[in-house]
């Protein structure tokens, strides 16, 4: 028995592999039960995001990983192998941890996945049990600690949401703010959805294509306007963002111009996402006009990364420290009951070879029967001392669930006490 | 960390102010006159004053920015005052001292809040420069939005307004009344509130914001600071404020 992910990540595997393997919930959901019944796992979770695809299961036989992988080669309909990974037990559990916390996200520290892990976890709980319950709850934790306590998470690393940033700097929120979108594409789409989520009051969308400027206007109440007629109502916006496909730039300084000085002081954040600009360089040299194009955002984007990689250590260490917690409740969950069950088979043995041994002895002082009952009962620790305290301390660095499974089949111990401890953390996690 | 460092720096500032009004009040009670004339009492209750406005200032705009960069300029004030000595100026009792108190009390609001107008009109220009620039250093990611340094600056100056007119307005009766003319203090207090007005008369009545507001309160409120440096060196009345 061990912990195990078994699973493939954009490190692994390109976006053409990861979108075959990705699996809604009632697939998961699907894949686990069939794992349970072939009694190849115990728990299992499954993670499925964009960005990866990670079983994550407590094994009850050495075939779930190997069986978990071609699941995923059929799948794909090919061999997987080469984008598969293992990892197992205390490694295991850093690796979620760590997905959790962003540390091995496509962006690094995004918050995004702290969201999907919880929900993936809430969608298997019915394929779940206390190790994985256990191991999802200290991830999140985790998770939350580092972004709390480390700059993992700060700033916008993103193109779209340093553009966010950057017009929040100049306006502070961006709530009752107006916007203009030039352009009608997904692009344009993508950055009218953001402006939308921040509380922009009115969006104008101006296309040369009228109908398409309608069309996504529509779509997200906002107002279309003709292209040649919006370049007055620049004086009423606050953030003007660029994206048509045009070859030559559309917001020159001749166009621009009155609309900026009829604004009088208010500044002007146009942020030009086109490639080819859209707009003019000497636009940006226009007094409370602040101009930023896509090497902009992405130097934003950049400078908050590099902040953040600055913090990766830190997240690391809470991680590290928040993974031996959960393995030390592992330790007293797993190994504190076997060792116990040991010691009173143990116990039942000596007793039993002492009564015979009185027995053959014949009658015998108090004293002599104390010397040698108190003489089993200290041979008797001192043979189980050391194999207690390794199997604790084996639990607790990750290693514990294997080394268990061995005492238990080298002892003859029964499964009853973890089933009996299991129902109970099931019932306090519920 | 910074959880730890936010939820001890509100009852630090508190105790701070608290520590500095309790030493002010026991000097009053010790000379038996109020501790806010003389250079050292005078600057002493300037960077009270100052403090306390900064965390008003830092409560309501929800900035702490604001303080980290002006707090040492309330500790050097203060500073000042000690190494100045805080010994202070015998003035008048009775009607007199009372309209002399107020008086100092409102210019010393005015100042502070002026204070804070410049403080927040020279972040905005030096935050507004890196934006411009497209420079995303530590002034990007540490200073407060443009529209919060503005907003800031314009509630600050029309603080600084009133505090000034009404302390101007109870000086020239004073002078009126008691026929006490000082000239270099007439002089700073008239060119301090020249200063403020035309901030606060370009903000409302010319519709200025943003860079020309923040300019003008950076460059008045250093003049009439380089004013009083000036007067403080041509005075022979070392123990006075002015």
């Amino acid at each position: 028995m061990a912990l195990i992910v078994v699973g493939v990540s954009h490190t692994t595997a390109p976006i053409e592999v990861r979108e075959k393997l990705a699996l809604r919930p009632w697939e998961a959901l699907h894949s686990l039960a069939r794992l349970r019944e072939d009694r190849l796992i115990r728990e299992g979770v499954v993670l499925s995001t964009c960005n990866r695809t990670e079983i994550y299961a407590v094994e009850e036989n050495d075939g779930a990983a190997a069986r978990i992988s071609t699941i995923l080669s059929t799948r794909l309909g090919n061999d997987a192998a080469e984008f598969v990974y293992v990892k197992r037990d205390r490694e295991a559990t850093s690796h979620l941890f760590g997905v959790a916390a962003g540390l091995d996200s496509m962006i690094l520290g995004e918050a995004q996945i702290q969201g999907q892990v919880k929900k993936a976890w809430e969608e298997c709980r019915a394929e779940s049990g206390p190790i994985l319950n256990r191991m999802f709850q200290s991830a999140l934790l985790a998770a939350s600690r580092a972004r709390e306590e480390t700059g993992i998470g700060r700033g916008a690393a993103s193109v779209s949401s340093a553009a966010v940033q950057l017009a929040k700097k100049i306006f502070g929120a961006l709530s009752g703010r107006r916007a203009m979108i030039l352009g009608a594409g997904d692009v344009a789409e993508l950055a009218l959805e953001c402006l939308l989520a921040e509380g922009v009051r009115v969006a104008i969308v101006a296309n040369r294509t009228h109908q398409r400027a309608q069309s996504l206007a529509e779509r997200h109440g906002a107002t279309a306007m003709h292209y040649d007629q919006c370049w007055d109502s620049l004086r009423d916006v606050d953030v003007l963002i660029c994206s048509t496909a045009s070859q030559v730039p559309v917001v020159t300084v001749d166009r621009v111009l009155g609309a900026v000085e009829a604004r009088g002081d208010r500044p002007l954040c146009i942020l030009d996402i086109a490639l080819p600009r859209d707009v003019e360089a000497a636009v940006g040299d226009l007094d409370n006009v602040f101009l930023y194009n896509l090497d902009d955002l992405r130097a934003a984007a950049a400078a908050n990364l590099e902040q953040r990689e600055e913090n990766i250590p830190a997240a690391r260490e809470i991680i590290a420290a928040e993974v031996q917690k959960y393995w030390d409740w592992v330790a007293g969950l797993i190994a504190v009951p076997v060792v116990r069950e040991f010691r009173e088979e143990m116990e039942k043995v000596r007793s039993a070879e002492l009564a015979a041994a009185f027995r053959r002895l014949g009658p015998l002082s108090p004293e002599q029967a104390d010397a040698i009952e108190h003489f089993s009962k200290s041979l008797m620790n001192k043979f189980l001392h050391e194999p207690s305290v390794r199997l604790r301390t084996a639990a607790a660095n990750g290693r514990g669930l294997g080394v268990v499974d061995a005492a238990r089949y080298l002892f003859a111990l029964e499964d009853k006490e973890i089933d009996e401890v299991e129902k109970g953390e099931s019932s306090d996690i519920a | 960390m910074p959880s730890r460092f936010t939820s001890l720096r509100r009852p630090s500032q508190l105790l701070g102010i608290g520590a500095h009004a309790t030493a002010l009040a026991g000097l009053t009670k010790e000379t038996g006159v109020a501790s806010l004339t003389g250079l050292g009492p005078g600057l002493s209750f300037a960077g009270l004053v100052l403090a306390i406005s900064l965390v008003v200032v830092e409560s309501l705009a929800r900035e702490v920015s604001l303080t980290l960069v002006a707090a040492p300029v309330a500790a050097l004030v203060t500073m000042t005052a000690n190494l100045a000595g805080m010994r202070p100026f015998l003035e008048p009792q009775g009607t007199r001292a009372v309209w002399l108190t107020m008086h100092i009390v409102l210019s010393f609001v005015g100042i502070a809040a002026y204070a804070t107008a410049a403080a927040a009109g020279t972040m905005y220009l030096v935050a507004r420069r890196e934006l411009k620039s497209a420079r995303f250093g530590a002034i990007f990611r540490f200073f407060p939005p443009l529209d919060t340094l503005d907003r800031v600056n314009h509630l600050a100056s029309i603080i600084g307004f009133l505090g000034l007119t009404l302390g101007v307005a109870l000086a020239t009766a004073y002078s009126f009344q008691y026929r006490a003319v000082v000239i270099p203090q007439i002089i700073w207090g008239i060119a301090a509130w020249l200063g403020v007005s035309a901030l606060v008369f370009g903000r409302l009545l010319r519709g200025w914001q943003a860079r020309r507001a923040a300019l003008m309160s950076a460059v008045t409120f250093a003049s009439v600071i380089a004013l009083y440096v000036v007067f403080r060196i041509a005075s022979l009345n070392r123990g006075q404020f002015l």
